[in-house]
């Protein structure tokens, strides 16, 4: 990894008695688009804001350029955020909001239109610049704010969920403003977000946070392919969960005796995860397939999931493309057989 | 705390201290202070409370002033409901919100010249008995009267109880009272039943604002009621206007606090009470 | 049907309550430009003479001049009281706030007379009673809720993060007060300005016991309605309602209209 820009060293904090985040360490490469994911209350903005100065760090320390933050104001900071409501100045036009932050640091009045003219521009709401806020479209005011945050010209943008108030269709075409501004200015971005498909739709490296702790950092696909514990492979994906005892080369687990590979010592504990796109469903059985009866299905696009029960109660899912399911019958209760190739099962040791 | 939190809190607590606090609990030092030769003295003195408790005048004064304020409060409270509950349920959203400035008003007229007004309106040869006469009725005496002083207290207190009671019975949730009425309550009993222990609340703090009012006004009573008997208000205007006797003024001023205090102490208890048992 | 007849019966009932209430307000306007002495039916003729007089008379006129300084000084200084509690419930918790917030919102729970004969026993003890900043002082603490309520409610529909998001673009903590908060509040500013001061500019008890000799105009009704039955009053008050009817006209131009839209 190049120098850190950002470096978060032994950092906790404390709410009273609550501890929203547990002595955590990051780096946060200059230039990196780094997502951080994990359900609510899991610490995510919590860590945003310590970075922002929003909140200080109960321990450990902070620095952005090497420099030690954690006594530097918020306003001195130089860490635009773009939050999850927007928080635009709703007295303000287009215009000067996106010139608020020019305007703090005293920057003459030509010079700020002329600098916040650029950034309409760029952003493609330079038609807008003389309206009221409350008379744009929710995707219009996102980059309003995106413009306001970035006029600045900083070294890294926070960013607090700034999707999760527009429509599906809108969230596509802000994945893409945003991946296109960050290369292009080559700065920080550090996104906060509960979406996966946000998160791996655009971050370089991705941390999962999980009560106040980071539980697994990595590349998208590493995290998806190879969670290294429970709770994200639970969080990420669609898996399939199997607890059982390890017998060295295989796995014993309810549904049966499975061969994995990475196994635990003879007689220790260990879970199988099977990503629910890599097991294959037939209506006849063959050796080793687990018969099943369907639940439920869940159809997102083309992709549909299919939710089954083994005979001891055990849930399985099967994630199939929509044109794959040909003529099969999909009624409650209908009998299926599960099965997966040896090699796509992944282990982990249970703690 | 850092100097921007305290420059918002500190001159807060500074003035209210000096202007607020300070004359209250000077008032209530005061009324152990003695006169001595027009002169008010610092002292620590029972003499002011022996003299005015053990006056009957000033338990005249005591109990009615506590008569009229109750009465006034219940007349208050009765001629109020039905046209609240109209406002609250009867009309539209727009009418309701002009029928609420409406009532805003006289809160910016002068509650001096509107007595004046009923005073004018109320007399032996006012344009009341001049009404009645024509029809070979009355004259009647008004002015002078407890009903001239509850007409004074209500031209006060009226608009602020109706407001108050609208609004609290239009924040019910009528899908509450729809509910009862479809289990089969009738309309009468849905109203005991349902509506007016939902706005118990804001039925109370109506009631106690409007008691607080009538309590402590001395306009009504003096210039309607014609000072028979004086009422508390009264008697602390003339005390210290006339008298210079300050330290007997506080003695009144406390009990009228006191009083205060315990009526709105229970009020609010009423107010908020939780129902234990069905 | 007999649901009809109670709703007429009712509507009645608020028709009634409405004519008690606006009885004295429509007589005085009416009486103002009456010409008897004493009013009664049928009226006599029309007359602008009550008017002429008191525009005639200097005592008026001084005290109108008082009124006037006194409402607008209350009113910068409830209004500053005001936004400074609002600011302070809206963002702080700290111990003892309870006491803190009724420090500056328990002043109208106690009656008119009871703080006058204390802020005139108050004032005169630290010898600071007789003055026209005497009434100022005491209107201030008087109406001071009413702008707090005013200005608290405004800030109850603000996004809790824009002060914030302020200081992450550099802002101080002044500077976001005076960037952010202040324009974000400034209507009910306005608003609890105007309502300030038009119950400054009624106010009569407190104004009476304190004011010594600078009179204002409610203090002025008051001497003349304990003389004799005087008509001027009548003139006085039809303006003095046209004044404060004024103000709490752009009060709700500027507030109740927005709070009810948002």
């Amino acid at each position: 990894m190049k120098d850190p820009l950002v470096t978060l060293s032994g950092i906790v904090k404390r709410f009273g008695d609550f501890t929203a985040v547990h002595r955590l360490d990051l780096e946060i490469a200059a230039g990196e688009f780094i997502a951080i994911m994990g359900p609510s209350g899991c610490g995510k903005t919590t860590t945003l804001r310590m970075i922002a100065g929003l909140e200080a760090p109960t321990e450990g320390q902070l620095r952005i350029g090497g420099r030690l933050m954690n006594d530097v104001p918020v306003h001195e900071r130089d860490t635009p955020m773009v939050w999850q409501s927007l928080a635009l100045f709703p007295f303000l036009n287009t215009r000067e909001n996106v010139e608020f932050g020019l305007r703090m640091r005293g920057i003459g009045t030509a010079e700020r239109r002329r600098r916040a003219v650029e950034w309409l521009e760029r952003l493609e709401i330079r038609e807008f610049a003389e309206r009221s806020i409350d008379t744009l479209s929710g995707g219009q005011r996102q980059r309003v704010a995106l413009a306001r945050s970035l006029v600045t010209e900083p070294q890294i943008l926070l960013l607090d969920e700034p999707l999760s108030a527009l429509d599906a269709h809108l969230v596509i075409r802000m994945q893409g403003v945003l991946t296109r501004l960050q290369r292009e200015l080559g700065i920080t971005f550090v996104y906060v977000t509960h979406s996966q498909s946000e998160a791996f739709a655009m971050a370089d490296r991705i941390v999962i946070m999980s009560g106040g702790r980071i539980v697994q950092t990595g590349r998208p696909r590493e995290i998806y392919r190879t969670p290294e514990c429970r709770f994200v492979a639970e969080f990420v994906g669609r898996n399939n969960i199997l607890e059982g005892i390890s017998r060295g080369d295989a796995i014993e687990t309810p549904l049966g005796v499975f061969p994995a590979a990475n196994l635990p010592a003879a007689g220790r504990r260990a879970i199988l995860v099977i990503a629910a796109d890599l097991v294959e469903l037939s209506r006849t059985g063959s050796e080793g397939s687990i018969p099943c009866s369907l639940i439920s299905e869940e159809f997102v696009g083309a992709t549909v999931t299919l939710f089954l029960e083994a005979a001891d109660g055990t849930e399985l899912k099967v994630q199939l493309p929509e044109r794959a399911l040909g003529d099969l019958d999909l009624h409650a209760g209908g009998r299926f057989h599960l099965s997966w190739p040896d090699d796509v099962g992944h282990v982990l040791a249970e703690n | 705390m850092n100097r921007f939190a305290l420059a918002f809190r500190l001159p807060i607590i500074v003035w209210q201290g000096l202007f607020f606090l300070g004359p209250l609990f000077f008032m209530i030092a005061m009324s152990f202070f003695l006169v001595k030769n027009y002169r008010m003295e610092e002292a620590f003195e029972l003499k002011n409370w022996a003299r005015m408790l053990t006056r009957g005048y000033v338990w005249d004064s005591y109990w009615y002033t506590l008569g009229m304020a109750s009465l006034t409060t219940a007349a208050a409270a009765m001629l109020a409901f039905p046209a609240a509950w109209v406002l609250a349920f009867r009309v539209s959203e727009g009418v309701r919100r002009w029928a609420i400035f409406l009532l805003i008003i006289p809160f910016f007229t002068s509650y001096l010249v509107r007595t004046f007004s009923w005073y004018v309106i109320l007399a032996e040869s006012g344009v009341i008995n001049a009404g009645l006469g024509a029809a070979a009725l009355g004259p009647y005496t008004m002015l002078n009267t407890p009903f001239g002083t509850v007409v004074g207290y209500l031209t006060l207190t009226l608009p602020l109880v109706v407001i108050l009671q609208t609004v609290s019975l239009a924040n019910i949730d009528q899908n509450l009272v729809q509910a009862a009425r479809n289990l089969g309550c009738p309309p009468a009993r849905a109203l005991f039943a349902v509506t007016l222990p939902l706005a118990k609340t804001g039925l109370i703090v109506a009631a106690l604002f409007c008691f607080i009012l009538s309590f402590g006004d001395f306009v009504a009573p003096y210039y309607l009621g014609g000072s028979k008997p004086p009422t508390l208000p009264i008697l602390i205007v003339d005390t210290t206007k006339s008298g210079q006797q300050w330290p007997r003024a506080a003695v009144v001023a406390v009990m009228m606090m006191t009083t205060l205090f315990a009526i709105a102490a229970t009020a609010i208890w009423l107010a908020y009470r939780k129902r234990v048992s069905a | 049907m007999s649901a009809r007849i109670t709703t007429a019966l009712l509507l009645s009932w608020l028709l009634a309550v409405f004519i008690f209430i606006f009885a004295p307000i429509v007589a005085s306007v009416v009486f103002s430009f009456n010409s008897d002495r004493f009013p009664t039916i049928p009226l006599g003729s029309f007359t602008t003479r009550w008017y002429d007089m008191i525009f005639a008379d200097v005592e008026i006129g001084e005290a109108a001049r008082n009124s006037i300084l006194v409402s607008l000084s209350t009113s910068v200084i409830a209004t500053m009281l005001g936004f400074a509690t609002a600011y302070t419930d809206y963002r702080y918790r700290f111990p003892l706030k309870g006491p803190y917030l009724a420090l500056i919102l328990l002043p109208p729970t106690i009656p008119l007379i009871i703080m006058a004969l204390a802020m005139l026993a108050w004032l005169s003890w630290i010898g600071a009673s007789g003055q026209l900043w005497s009434i100022i002082v005491a209107h201030s603490v008087l109406t001071a809720p009413f702008a707090m309520a005013i200005i608290r409610l405004r800030l109850n529909q603000i996004d809790p993060n824009l002060e914030a998001a302020a200081w992450n673009l550099g802002s101080t903590e002044w500077k976001a007060l005076r960037s952010v908060i202040m324009p974000f509040c400034r209507p009910a500013i306005v608003s609890a300005a105007c309502l300030t001061a038009a119950i400054s500019f009624d106010e009569f008890a407190v104004a009476w016991f304190v004011s010594g000799l600078n009179k204002t105009v409610p203090v002025i009704i008051l001497e003349i309605v304990q003389g004799n039955i005087d008509p001027q009053v009548n003139a006085i008050g039809s303006l003095v309602f046209l004044t404060s009817i004024s103000l709490v006209v752009i009060a709700q131009v500027f507030f109740i209209s927005r709070v009810g839209r948002a």
